[in-house]
Formats: C-alpha cells, structure tokens, sequence
C-alpha cells in the first residue's frame, strides 16, 4: 500500500479562539457603536450648519409620501442596508428645527426602507438558481419577506396619510403613537435629555467639526462635508459591527439557528429578533434562512416567523441611532418599530392571513423556477424600476 | 468574565457537537451489528432484540438527519472556512447509518434460523464476528484521535478483512451441494459493513475528493 499524499491528513478543526481575543472584539464593537452614534450626531447637526435653504431644496423631493416611499427604497437598494438608510433618517429628522426633515416626510421613507433591504436576500438565492427544485424553495423564503413588507405598506401607508388628513395636529396614527411614546421617555414637549453618553457623543462631534475646520471647512462646506463623513461613517461604522458581531456571535447563532428549526411560530420570531439585534442587520438574519430553505432543512412556515422577528429587530439600529439626537429622532425610530410590530401581530396570528404572503411568494417562485425572465423582471422591475419611476412622478406633486 | 467571552462559542463548537453525535451514531451502529450478529450466530431469540434493534436504528437515521441539518446550518453561517469538515461528515454519516441497515438486514436472517453449516464452519463465521466487532470498535476510537498511523494499520486490516470475504464467498458459490445462500449473504454483509467502517477511517488519510476510496488500490478495484 504506498503512502498517500501529503494533502491526505486530517482536516484540521478550527481552534477556539482564547477568552481575552473575545473580550477585546467586544471592545471594539463598543467603539464602533460610540463611532456610530458621532457619526449619526454629526450627520444630523451638519444638516443645520448647511442652512435653512440648502435644507429645504435637499428635502424638498422627499415631501410626496410617494416620492418618500420610493426614495426610502432605492436608497436601501444601493446601501443595501436598511439600517443605514433608517439610522441616517433619524439624523435628518433629529436635526434642529427649521432645518430637519420632517417626521411625516420621514414615515415612509422608513416603510421604503422596509422593502429596499429584502433585495439582499432575493439576491442570496440566485446561488441556486441552475437547480430548479431547491431554487423555488430559496426564492420564496427571500420573496416572502418582500410580499409581508409590500403588503404591510399598502395597509399601513394609507392608513397613515387617512389618519394625518383626519388628525387636528396633522399627525399620522403611526407617528401620532411615536410621539405620544416619545413625550413618555423625554418626560413632555420641548424637553432635553442630557446623558453621560450624550455628552461624549457631543465631544466626539466636537472633535471632528474641530477637524474639519482645520482643514479649512467653512460654513455652509462645513455642513457639507460634515454631512457627507457623517453618512460614510454610519455605513462603514454599522458595517464592521454587523462584520465583528456576526464572528462573535457565530456559536450561539448556530445553537438558536439548530434549535429553532422546525419550532413554533413564538419561537421563531424571536431568535429572528435576538439575532438581527446582535449583528444589527436584518439582511444578515434572512440570508442566513435562504439557503436552509433551500436545502429543504427549514420550511416557509418555519422561516417566516424569523424574518418577522428580524424586522422587528432591525428596528433596534434606529432606536440607538435615536440616542445621539432629540425626540424627533426618537419618534422616528418609533415609528419604524411600530410599524414593524403592527406587521407582527396584523399578519401573524391568524393563519389565513399568514398564508397570503406565503402564497403569493411560492406562487412567484414557481414561476421563476420554470422561466428565468421572472427573476430578472422581478429583481429589476420591483427595486429599480418602479422606485424610479415613482420618485421621478411624485417628487413634485403636492406632499 | 473572560470565560463568559468564551461561552459565547468558538467556531468550531457546532463541529464539536456534530462530532460527539456522529461518535453516538457508530456506538449505536456497532450495538445493533452485534445484537443482530449474536442472534444469528449465537442463537438468541430475535424477538428478544427486536424492540431494542429498530428502535436503535430508528435513533442512527434520526441522528443522521439531524447532523446533515446541522452541516447545513454550520455551513451558512460559518462559509468556507469549515467547508472540508463539513464535506467529510456529509459523506461518513451515510456510511455510519449504512451499518446500522446492515444489521437489520443479519436480524433478517436470524428470523429465518437458518442452518449455518457444521461446528467448524460455525465457529469460523463467529471469530470473523468478533474480528469485526472490534475493528468497529476501532474505527469509533480513531475517528475520535485522528491517528493517522494506527488508521492506516486499521485499513489494511480492514482490506485483508475483506479480501478473506470475497475468498469464501468465490469459495461456496463455486462449491456443489447444499443451499449455501444464507451463508453467502451473511458474509457479503459483513464485508459491507467493514467497508463502511474502513471508509469512515479513509477520512484521516485520504483527501475530500478521495473519501470511502483506499489508498493504494486502483479505481477498477474499489
């Protein structure tokens, strides 16, 4: 029998890593988050040190719900993060008054938001497109996401506009609950919350607007340049802490992962929210579901729970984001959770109501396992095209 | 605190526990063999293992599926980094459950009681049983150690193992007389399940590409 190749050891398990390479990620997570936070203050202050005009003409195609919708969802598209696109509505909505966008203006580009960050996992079951079988089953574990989503807008975003038309103070149901929420943590209108956390958040603003001033940034530059470091920061800030926490979290994220297959619905929604809040990624969460449906191992009924309890965890990157500006922040980043929950329990608890984005979804799949030309009309037609064209035809019209 | 960072799991944790399953899965496996092949051999009841038989079997395909759920799992959240070691255990679970339908197929015999041959031919089959029981054995301990030295002694054992089974297989087919069907299929499963035993063990001296083949021999001969 002669000696094998040198190829043919044994493969080598991967070694824990030791306790201290652990507690020092931990560490840099918190930074990143600290990072994060001066990245929203000075994205939303900037706005202010732009100037009222320069303000109004940036939100002024934003104002149609429409346009705000479509904006929401062709940002999310080319972040391919809604937690991005939702954090930096909070700095915009957080900015001083008189220069800020408006919460109303805000609510759907936040529901936008909720549509554009599905095409990260429609785009994850491509990896299977050549096997017909296994892609039907990844397709319609990525298009469910987007059917709750695009439903649970068509239910909620009239019922917003409906609501705001009726209110006295002109505030949506949604954002009416958001604000009401809001005065109970800030404790009434016009109040400031100062924290220890704040402040260090501010001295880190004030840190790089010293920067920047340096370099020669004057004025209504300064809030230019202050914007634009500000959005590069969030992305490259929430992008290494989804990167560092997804490895550190990878061992109880297998363990929930295994133990939640085939489990109940409770369940489900809740390893989809626990896990989404640790990478603080949506995205990541149902991805992560596509290719065990795929491979058969985890069901639609099964995923779809999780990528509720994702949308409900996501909603977590807003509410932090919300710590480094004023109420308005904070009501914002409510009504994105509200919205989110109000999708829960409207179509979740009853099963003829589940079935319908389950239906739809595999009815979608199916056709794009048979004929390829559905997948590039969908991917394209449902995240480009219409977002375009709705911008393009609402952004004048009147709000 | 620094042990609280650890407990929040190592990479290969999810490996860890699919390994310790799969060790579970070929203890299983040898259990039901032996129960099976003393029925046959050594004349307990085989309704006396029945229950214990099936239900053993029943836990290995269970156990087979809920590790190659596990592979999945492991493989999406972790990427390429485990991608062999998973590859690996994809491919020895089936050989780990494979041993387990074996002996239901020795429990089938048994049920039949069948007339096995005189003293000597008795005593020959159950040494070649014992014999394999105990190279099982071995297989569990070194797929545990990943004693590359020891598996390659393990595969030549388990290759002249084989070879003795295809020898008195030639030997009584050719044979004229008696209806020696019973005998001929008792010793092709045991010749089965070595080599199953054997291919778990190529996994610590073959390559990903090369598993359940043995070093050495040319593909017309596998």
């Amino acid at each position: 029998m002669p000696a094998p190749s040198p190829r043919s050891q044994p493969q080598p398990q991967p070694q824990a890593w030791p306790p201290a390479v652990y507690a020092v990620r931990f560490l840099v997570v918190v930074v990143l988050l600290y990072c994060f936070l001066v990245a929203i203050q000075l994205l939303s202050k900037s706005i202010g040190l732009m100037g009222a005009d320069v303000s109004e003409n940036f939100f002024e195609g934003v104002e149609n719900p429409f346009a705000g919708l479509a904006v929401g969802v062709l940002a999310t598209v080319l972040v391919q993060s809604s937690s991005t696109t939702t954090s930096t509505i909070v700095g915009m909505v957080g900015a001083a008054k008189g220069v800020a966008l408006s919460v109303n203006a805000a609510v759907p580009m936040i529901m936008g938001a909720n549509i554009g960050t599905t095409i990260t996992n429609t785009l994850v079951s491509m990896g299977s497109v050549r096997r017909s079988q296994e892609f039907a089953r990844a397709f319609a574990a990525a298009t469910v996401h987007d059917f709750f989503n695009v439903l649970l807008v068509a239910l909620l975003l009239p019922l917003e506009l409906a609501t705001r038309a009726l209110s006295e103070t002109g505030t949506g149901i949604l954002a009416g609950t958001a604000e009401w929420l809001s005065g109970l943590f800030y404790g009434g209108t016009g109040a400031e919350f100062h924290s220890p956390i704040k402040g260090a958040i501010e001295s880190g603003f004030d840190g790089i607007v010293g920067c920047l001033k340096w370099m020669g940034f004057r004025d209504g530059w300064l809030g230019g340049a202050g914007l634009m470091l500000g959005i590069v920061l969030t992305m490259v800030c929430l992008f290494l802490i989804t990167k560092t926490m997804r490895t550190l979290i990878s061992g109880p994220l297998e363990r929930s992962m295994n133990k939640s297959l085939g489990r109940s619905g409770l369940i489900g929604i809740l390893v989809g929210a626990g896990v989404t809040i640790a990478v603080q990624s949506s995205s990541i969460t149902t991805s992560l579901l596509v290719p065990l449906c795929a491979a058969g191992v985890l069901t639609l009924e099964n995923a779809f729970p999780m990528m509720l309890g994702a949308n409900i965890g996501t909603t977590v990157t807003a509410l932090l984001a919300s710590m480094a500006t004023d109420r308005s922040g904070l009501t914002i980043a409510l009504v994105h959770t509200l919205f989110n929950v109000t999708g829960v329990l409207i179509f979740y608890p009853i099963p003829v109501i589940r079935n319908i984005p389950l239906r739809l979804a595999r009815g979608l799949a199916e056709r794009a396992a048979r004929n390829p030309a559905w997948i590039v009309g969908y991917v394209v037609g449902f995240f480009v095209v219409i977002p375009l064209l709705g911008y393009l035809l609402f952004r004048s019209a009147p709000s | 605190m620094l042990r609280w960072f650890q407990r929040l799991g190592p990479e290969s944790r999810g490996l860890e526990e699919i390994h310790v399953r799969f060790l579970q899965m070929l203890q299983d496996g040898r259990h039901i063999f032996d129960a099976a092949a003393n029925s046959l051999l050594g004349g307990t009841d085989p309704e006396v293992i029945r229950e214990d038989l099936f239900r053993t079997d029943i836990r290995i395909n269970e156990t087979e599926q809920r590790i190659r759920r596990e592979i999945v799992v492991h493989g999406s959240i972790h990427g390429a980094a485990t991608f062999p070691a998973l590859l690996v255990m994809m491919s020895l679970v089936k050989d780990a459950e494979r041993i387990g339908d074996y002996a239901k197929n020795l429990f089938d015999l048994a049920i039949l009681r069948p007339e096995l041959g005189d003293e000597e031919e008795l005593t020959h089959l159950v040494e070649e049983k014992d014999r394999l029981s105990r190279l099982l054995v071995r297989s569990q301990g070194l797929f545990d150690s990943h004693d590359v030295d020891a598996a390659r002694v393990f595969l030549k054992e388990a290759d002249a193992f084989a070879d003795r089974c295809d020898a008195e297989i030639d030997r009584r087919i050719k044979s004229t007389g008696k209806n020696e069907a019973t005998l001929v299929l008792c010793l092709r499963y045991f010749k089965r399940v070595m080599s199953h035993a054997a291919n778990i063990v190529t996994s610590i001296v073959m390559p990903v590409d090369k598993l359940d083949y043995y070093p050495g021999k040319a593909m017309s001969e596998q």
